[in-house]
């Protein structure tokens, strides 16, 4: 029985991640904790750096990344938030750091709970994000992290989140690989793209002028190759542990025949299961489609998974003021079809089965509605 | 520590790691400080660069640096530098770390990065090439940035003094800090030779005219450099196990007016304003002779 920090923690450890640089923020402090009880009883060998601010944990991310070194750190909130100028930097070099994000809902007014506005600040970097329904699958997703992010075709940085303090500080039984299955399954980091040692000298993070979109268009090609190779690794990972957590990007939950679907990512996912499994006794067909990855945004799995669904809504823990709920926007472009948008649980505020069952019975409408 | 022992022009190794053909302005004094350094430091060196003017040297496709060099932003060249070092060990690779970051990058914006690796003591060298202004975007007022000086930000010139950041260093109890100009190659040049060989944390705050930003003929930038030191207005002096020193001593100081007056930034200054930064430079130099040139900072 471990948490949600513990399962990344945990994570890190077997990925065998060699420099740590951290700075604590609720709700995440527990995972950099936790490792350095590791470094310093000897269980983990691994380089910990206490930095001055998350800009400069980001910093020294890149750095060591350049330098070839595996890395990893965790942030939350505003810490991610003063990551931002250094997000496009740490993807624009094409550096597979994988940075645990434990969410939290922003400031003003202060709050310490959960919802994904911190992590959709950070949609447009460049970054792979993907999000972690229980603690298992952080644990899974921090290791898988590394091989899809280090993938040649890849070679882009990950994001992967976990909902504060409802799976950061909340014991569920996890499994733990041995180190021996994960050194086979994740060799080491000996990148080609970026070298910092005299013997072979390159210059990185120089100026460019007309070339500036080709590289974009080069992080946007890398982008779209991840899709497969989250598949790919999903599947190997499956034969390893027996879990696959879906296709990768979309898992999709009573679908077959449902007529009103809701999508929804991370940990309120187990909730909104437990909903459907209720209503379906009662013998309504209703489903729901957890989304894994918002980068890359999975738009084919997306239609794939609902395009026979008569009725679809979409749960967003977070507010674009002035625009609406982020992944609501982006299913209806996706979609092509109005969905009805629910803003819910924002700042942790708890929604619960019985809102869900409320949810699902107001289905079928183009328009955005606050459940408080 | 070895004594570094180059006496004379001629003995600073011909090897060259930042070679021609590069951007930089004609008349660079940064540039000229980063080609001094590498010289010495050798191609065992990796630069980490804060954005500054010299973040142009390496333009896609084409790079004029023969050793490693990474730049990712302004003000993070301390925890960059701090990372590098510790995954250039998990690497086994045995290099110097040089941080070559502008003044704005380093007294204003990059502070906070550059005290959290001083704080550590990490084993780099940190030069600081410093030509009082924000100089890439064109010539701003920064805290290193002199009183009186006219920049695009102070039209009437700037308010306040310089930020001391060498004393700020010496608060961070680094082992190695000093100041430089490459007016003055050879002392410049012993100096970044004492920094690689110091265990820990050295810092050398090196003066690096600016033809574009100061206002004067490109062709002036050494002699600018020296009027600095011979009016002195920049104080050539190295800090040791927190022992301050004098590396030079004017025999007769020339009037600050020789250098104010060679500027476009001091133009607008009157020969009243002129007299008043005399009676302080005086007054600075009085209090030095008075402590003899040499003392402990005893902090």
């Amino acid at each position: 029985m471990i948490t949600g920090n513990g399962a990344a923690a945990w994570g890190a450890r077997l990925a065998r991640a060699e420099i740590i640089p951290n700075f604590p923020i609720t709700p995440q402090t527990a995972i950099i904790e936790e490792i350095a009880s590791w470094i310093a009883s000897g269980e983990m060998d691994a380089d910990f750096l206490p930095m001055e601010s998350e800009h400069s944990v980001i910093s020294a991310l890149a750095a060591a990344s350049s330098a070839g070194t595996r890395v990893f750190s965790a942030t939350s909130s505003q810490g991610l938030l003063l990551m931002t100028e250094m997000m496009f930097v740490t993807s624009g070099l094409r550096l597979p750091v994988i940075l645990v994000n434990v969410s939290r809902g922003l400031s003003a007014p202060i709050t310490l709970w959960s919802d994904h506005n911190d992590v959709l600040v950070q949609r447009d970097s460049g970054w792979l994000q993907m999000f972690c329904s229980n603690n298992q699958e952080v644990l899974d997703s921090v290791v898988m992290g590394y091989k899809i992010a280090e993938n040649s075709e890849v070679l882009l940085p990950m994001m992967i989140n976990l909902d504060g303090f409802t799976l950061s500080a909340t014991r569920e039984p996890v499994e733990i690989p041995s180190h021996d299955e994960i050194d086979d399954f994740l060799p080491a980091y000996n990148p080609k793209h970026t070298i910092l040692d005299p013997k072979e000298p390159m210059s990185m993070g120089g100026a460019v002028f007309d070339e500036y979109m080709y590289f974009r268009s080069q992080q946007r090609m890398a982008m779209q190759n991840s899709k497969s190779v989250i598949t790919d690794v999903c599947a190997e990972w499956e034969k390893m542990t027996g879990r696959g957590w879906g296709r990768g990007l979309v898992e999709p939950y009573c679908l077959d025949d449902a007529d009103r679907a809701l999508l929804i990512c991370g940990s309120e996912s187990a909730i909104l299961k437990y909903t459907v499994d209720k209503l379906r006794k009662d013998g309504e067909k209703v489903g729901m489609l957890r989304l894994r990855t918002m980068r890359p945004f999975p738009c084919e799995e997306i239609v794939d998974a609902l395009s026979d669904v008569e009725e679809i809504g979409v749960i967003d823990q977070d507010i674009s003021p002035g625009s609406g709920g982020i992944i609501a926007t982006e299913v209806k472009a996706c979609l092509g079809r109005g969905v009805t948008s629910f803003i819910a649980g924002l700042g942790g505020r708890r929604i619960g089965v019985e809102k869900y069952e409320k949810i699902f019975g107001r289905l079928g409408r183009d328009v955005e509605e606050w459940i408080f | 520590m070895k004594t570094p022992d180059l006496k004379k022009l001629t003995d600073i190794p011909m090897e060259d790691y930042l070679v021609g053909g590069h951007v930089a302005c004609q008349g660079c004094s940064a540039s000229l400080g980063l080609r001094l350094a590498l010289k010495v430091l050798g191609k065992d060196t990796v630069v980490i660069n804060g954005s500054g003017c010299m973040t142009l040297l390496p333009v896609y496709p084409t790079t004029p640096l023969r050793v490693p060099w990474l730049h990712l932003a302004i003000e993070n060249s301390g925890a960059a530098g701090t990372a590098l070092y510790y995954a250039l060990r998990r690497k086994n690779i045995n290099a110097n770390i040089l941080c070559y970051a502008g003044d704005g990058a380093t007294y204003d914006i990059g502070l906070q990065s550059l005290s959290g690796a001083a704080e550590k003591n990490i084993d780099m060298i940190y030069i600081c090439y410093n030509n009082q202004s924000f100089g890439n975007t064109g010539h701003q007022r920064a805290s290193s940035t002199p009183r009186a000086s006219y920049t695009s930000t102070t039209p009437v010139g700037k308010v306040e003094a310089a930020k001391d950041m060498p004393a700020i260093m010496a608060a961070h109890k680094i082992p190695y800090i000093a100041t430089a100009c490459p007016s003055y190659p050879i002392d410049f040049v012993n100096k970044v030779t004492k920094a690689a060989e110091v265990k820990g944390m050295a810092y050398i705050d090196l003066l690096v005219p600016c033809p574009v930003g100061w206002g004067f003929d490109p062709a002036e930038g050494i002699n600018i450099g020296r009027l600095a030191v011979r009016t002195g207005m920049w104080k050539l002096y190295e800090i040791t196990d927190g022992r301050f020193s004098m590396s030079y001593i004017p025999k007769k100081r020339r009037k600050v007016s020789e250098y104010l007056r060679a500027q476009g930034r001091f133009s607008h200054l009157s020969d009243a304003d002129i007299g008043a930064i005399q009676v302080e430079v005086d007054r600075e130099w009085d209090a030095l002779e008075a402590r003899g040139y040499e003392y402990e900072l005893g902090i």
